[in-house]
């Protein structure tokens, strides 16, 4: 039943895996690919006037009309360059949006303990930077490479059907080159992602964790492990460039071999010192608009060339990108309707987290009644938190049921929607006291949220800020005490104002007198709400309808 | 460029020098060789075509220009390739010593500024700031590569009379011009695009640590459109970037064909040979301009990441104050102690006692006449004798990602598998240690994510035991502890106490079944001194 459901939701919106999400833009880069073949045309304009002008002063007459020609095809080129270059870079920022979304919304839904923090700011910034390239200037080379190198040598047929047949001769061996490296690149590029991440999230944590590095004087050793990363990265990166630059340099070695060639025949063709039977009759003008067209051949297959190094970082990050879709994304609340204090019943219940070999949780069995409050006491690690992480949908039972008023939660997903939560590490975003408690619910006039926070006992707090409610926080919490994060996350929750209260140890780190004065504001907040709190203390657990020892459970 | 990145950058081993001058040499082979071919070419041909038109086909020389057109063919391809495998080598491994070293900086700055770099912050100096540096180093040989290609250029060019050097020099004076000028404006539009990047870093890392929260208050889609509105405005400012830059790289196909064309024109007096010569001359060394553009481009576009770096490395102090060694005597408000004392920090919730704890360990400015260690006011310690004395259990147990080893070797790196054990057991988490997978080798998430609150507390209690200092310091050990393990957790740090001989300054809420020496109640410090807090957010 909530296999179908959840399948039914995956065909709504289906996750694009191993391609970059980002193809369905494709179309959008189409512009770019046309001004592309634009700028083709005009470099065939642009060899008619040199060739023209070479010719014209071989006869005796005046250059400057071919030069004409020139300096137009020249700016002809500039425009069609500008464009592209304009329209792959809109498209480009249109596709890392729409995945942005998308990252964000795994990165954010992803079950609780998996993923490091670094390694997900690594999949929403800068895996998903990592498309740009990929359609701003891959997409449109790779079509343009298509048709592109066929215009040139189409003209340059017209022009010399033999020197046509050498650039096409030099194509043949240049592709199976291309093949080649390609594949050993692909391998290469994935190792040299997954080396810069690792060093990215390594550099994140050591950083978050510099206070514990400082103290214990550490900074040496880690200096020397980052250092080692940094050093593994520049090595990948080193192997995987070696393969890319042979993939030009073959590409190189034809083009330039196709332009000596291409001289060679022609000149002696001009002196008719050719030692085999042309079926054409080579002038100046023809030999020479040949010679400065041939490189334009593999030009639009070197743009192409350079560019393969942004496919390949594009198709390693949306492998990352969808496998984080794939470990995030937990069933979605389908909104089941809770205005009263619910009941709930967890039916032998297990949770066991990812990669865990024991279960956090054994064989729960509670049954709370609409309006009870329960207290899970039970020794460190025996799942407390677990359990209301399970009620949020960030974890998964992995046995038995729960239910919210006969709902299973496996459908609902989660109790989100009618449950106020205050955790052990709650949120402080960067601003004000005020609109960190307002988090709980965005539209609280002033007065509602200083009467929460008054509520809390966070006044001790405030009156010795200078701001008050509105005294800005930077990112790190700004001074607030290990007490007073748990006040503002109680606020939060008294502020959502919702049927089901889940608090977890909201009165850890506080003396004994705070204690007794918070817990008669828990008190008063349970009353016509069904309450779970997670404590150790005995005095909070006191106000508890019951009590239940998940360690004697376990 | 500050003196200090100056420092790292050009602390270059020997075979990173050597690199460095192969990618020079080689830019400048491929300049010439490209250059000449080209010329080369053009001159055959029509040399060719006017000596048959002559008669004199049989007398013309063609073996050598014929030969030297193959060879300037795999003289560049073989050069570029040099040039790109030289120049990425040396600036990577020049980068590689500017990571770490960024770190050490930050580790030496003053604590309150070093503390204040968010994650994310930091994140974009080693990623994006770091990326862009190595950009500009590996364009270095670009500069070479086209003075090259214009020299050999103009060299050739020269054939046709001064005339036609003059208006190529002059269209080659104007591209570069156009680009110096273009260029500057990315120094703008970089700096925004690094600052929309450090703020979408900042913003995800802040909703994503906080994703449970988030899913609670249905604020899950609020937090998802606010990262992706840190992506628009990433993207708005990357559209100023790249526009600026399409601009640079279309003033050279215009340049090009007006060069080329000029080039043609001029040296039409001296044939038409040497005005093929001439004009495929020209079109060459312009083109052969677009590396030194790059380079012009990117150190532009880096600045920015080069000021934010400097910045950074120029904070650390040059040298740091050697530890000094005392004896673990503290006076502590007026009050002599001295190991194996037990003192109990006490006070009301918010009064001071974890700050006071922070400013033991060196992580807060200390406060003159509060403390002393060894008769010495801390205020004038050096941070690296406070901490030797100190081990410490911090209040947010925090842990660095890593298996439990890694962990605690933080405490004492050469510490014994015994004494590993020994704190393990006196921290009452050996026992779960045994039962994880892979013992002390099990991999711990970052900040101990697969770890109980409480689980966590132990294991930074472990770190703390492992370290050999005078002095335990340990903030909240028992909180998150049900009753029975935290019984068992007192118990034996009573023992260890006693075996250890280390002296004792704990804070704690809870009433504690520890017999203690006295009590101190820190002077609650004034709060516009304290306002600018360090504390960390697990």
């Amino acid at each position: 039943m909530a296999a179908t459901t959840q399948n039914a939701r995956a065909g709504a919106h289906p996750v694009r895996r191993g391609r970059p999400t980002a193809l369905a833009v494709g179309s959008a880069a189409r512009g770019s690919t046309v001004l592309l073949l634009g700028d083709a045309v005009a470099a065939i304009l642009f060899a008619a006037g040199i060739a023209g002008g070479v010719a014209a002063l071989a006869r005796g007459m005046p250059a400057w009309p071919w030069a004409l020609l020139m300096v137009v095809a020249g700016s002809a080129r500039a425009a069609a360059l500008w464009g592209s270059l304009r329209l792959g870079s809109r498209a480009a920022a249109t596709a890392k949006s729409a995945l942005r979304r998308t990252a964000a919304r795994a990165a954010l839904r992803r079950p609780s303990g998996s993923g490091s923090v670094g390694a997900l700011l690594g999949a929403v910034v800068d895996e998903v930077e990592a498309i740009d390239g990929y359609i701003a200037r891959f997409l449109p080379a790779r079509q343009a490479a298509a048709l592109a190198p066929m215009i040139v040598l189409a003209a340059i047929a017209l022009a010399s059907p033999v020197a046509a047949l050498i650039l096409l001769g030099t194509l043949i061996p240049f592709i199976g080159a291309m093949v080649l490296a390609g594949g050993a690149a692909a391998d290469q590029s994935r190792r040299q992602f997954d080396a810069l991440a690792r060093l990215s999230g390594l550099f994140a944590d050591r950083v978050r964790g510099l206070p514990v590095i400082l103290a214990f004087q550490g900074e040496a050793r880690e200096t020397e492990r980052l250092g080692q990363a940094a050093r593994e990265v520049a090595a990948r990166t080193m192997r995987v460039l070696r393969v890319a630059f042979l993939s030009s340099a073959s590409l190189e070695f034809f083009a330039a071999l196709s332009v000596a060639l291409v001289a060679v025949y022609a000149g002696f063709a001009l002196l008719g010192q050719l030692p085999f039977h042309a079926p054409e009759q080579l002038d100046l003008v023809r030999a020479f608009f040949v010679l400065a067209l041939a490189p334009e051949f593999y030009a639009p297959m070197r743009r192409l060339a350079a560019a393969y190094h942004d496919r390949q970082m594009a198709e390693t990050a949306s492998a990352r990108l969808a496998a984080l879709d794939a470990a995030g994304t937990p069933p979605v609340g389908e909104g089941l309707a809770v205005v009263a204090a619910p009941a709930i019943v967890f039916d032998h219940v297990t949770i066991r987290y990812p990669g865990e070999d024991r279960d956090a949780v054994g064989d729960v069995l509670i049954e709370v009644r609409p309006g009870e409050i329960i207290a899970l006491v039970g020794p460190s690690g025996s799942g407390k938190s677990s359990v209301l992480h399970l009620l949020l949908g960030l974890v998964p039972a992995q046995e038995g049921r729960v239910t919210v008023n006969g709902a299973p939660l496996k459908e609902i997903g989660s109790v989100a929607p009618f449950a106020a939560w205050a955790g052990q590490a709650p949120v402080l975003l960067a601003g004000s006291i005020a609109d960190n408690i307002r988090l709980g619910r965005a539209d609280a006039a002033p007065a509602e949220v200083a009467a929460v926070a008054a509520a809390v006992g966070l006044e001790g707090a405030l009156t010795r800020r200078v701001g008050g409610l509105e005294e800005r926080l930077d990112h790190r919490g700004g001074g607030l005490s290990g007490g007073e994060r748990r006040r503002v996350a109680l606020a939060r929750a008294l502020l959502k104002d919702a049927p089901l209260l889940l608090l977890d140890e909201p009165t850890a780190h506080l003396d004994a007198a705070a204690e007794a004065a918070l817990i008669a504001v828990i008190a008063r907040a349970c009353v016509g709400r069904t309450v779970i709190i997670a404590t150790h203390s005995t005095a909070l657990a006191a106000i508890a309808d019951r009590v239940v020892d998940l360690g004697a459970a376990a | 460029m500050s003196d200090a990145l100056a420092r790292v950058l050009a602390a270059r081993p020997r075979s990173e020098k050597q690199q460095v001058r192969r990618a020079a040499l080689y830019a400048a082979l491929v300049a010439v060789a490209s250059v000449a071919l080209l010329a080369l070419s053009g001159w055959f041909l029509t040399a060719a075509a006017l000596a048959a038109g002559a008669g004199t086909a049989l007398a013309f020389n063609y073996m050598l220009p014929s030969a030297a057109i193959r060879l300037f063919a795999i003289v560049r391809t073989g050069a570029r390739y040099g040039e790109r495998l030289a120049s990425h080598d040396a600036a990577l491994s020049a980068i590689a010593r500017v990571r770490p070293a960024l770190f050490a900086a930050l580790a030496a700055t003053p604590v309150a500024r070093a503390l204040s770099l968010s994650t994310g912050a930091a994140s974009t100096r080693l990623v994006q700031d770091a990326g862009a540096v190595e950009t500009a180093l590996v364009l270095r040989s670009g500069t070479v590569g086209g003075a090259a290609a214009i020299l050999s250029g103009l060299a050739l060019v020269a054939l046709a009379g001064p005339l036609a050097v003059l208006g190529v020099m002059g269209v080659a004076a104007l591209l570069m011009a156009v680009s110096w000028a273009l260029s500057r404006q990315l120094e703008d539009s970089g700096r925004a695009v690094l600052r929309e990047a450090e703020w979408l870093k900042a913003q995800t890392a802040a909703l994503v640590e906080g994703s449970a929260e988030l899913r609670c208050y249905a604020l899950e889609d609020w937090a998802v459109a606010r990262i992706v509105d840190g992506g628009t405005a990433l993207a708005a400012a990357q559209q100023r970037d790249s526009d600026v830059r399409a601009a640079i790289e279309v003033a050279s196909p215009v340049a090009i064909g007006v060069g080329a064309a000029l080039a043609l024109v001029l040296a039409a007096p001296h044939g038409a040979a040497i005005a093929a010569l001439a004009a495929l001359a020209a079109a060459m060394a312009l083109d052969g301009l677009a590396p030194a553009i790059r380079h012009v481009t990117q150190a532009h576009a880096a600045r920015a990441a080069y000021a934010r770096l400097g910045a950074l490395l120029d904070e650390a102090p040059p040298a740091t104050l050697p530890a000094v060694s005392l004896e673990p005597d503290l006076v502590l408000y007026g009050r002599a102690i001295a190991p194996p004392a037990r003192i109990a920090l006490r006070g009301v919730s918010g009064s001071g006692k974890t700050s006071l704890v922070e400013r033991l360990v060196g992580l807060r400015p200390a406060i003159a006449g509060e403390v002393s260690l060894g008769g010495v006011d801390i205020a004038l310690l050096p941070a690296s004798t406070l901490r030797a004395a100190f081990a410490w259990l911090p209040q947010d147990a925090a842990l660095l990602a890593g298996t439990v080893r890694d962990i605690l070797v933080l405490g004492r790196a050469d510490a014994p598998e015994a004494a590993v054990w020994e704190a393990l057991e006196d921290a009452a988490f050996a026992d779960r240690v045994r039962a994880m997978p892979h013992g002390l080798d099990s991999w711990i998430g970052d900040n101990g994510a697969s770890l109980s609150g409480g689980e966590r507390r132990r294991l930074a209690l472990a770190r703390a035991y492992l370290k050999p200092a005078p002095w335990l310091l340990l903030d909240e050990p028992t909180e998150g502890l049900d009753t029975a393990t935290a019984q068992t957790v007192i118990a034996r740090l009573d023992d260890r106490l006693r075996r250890h001989g280390q002296g004792l300054l704990i804070v704690s809420h809870a009433p504690l079944a520890l017999v203690l020496d006295g009590e101190i109640t820190p002077a609650s410090p004034p709060a516009a001194a304290d306002h600018h807090s360090v504390l960390f957010v697990a």
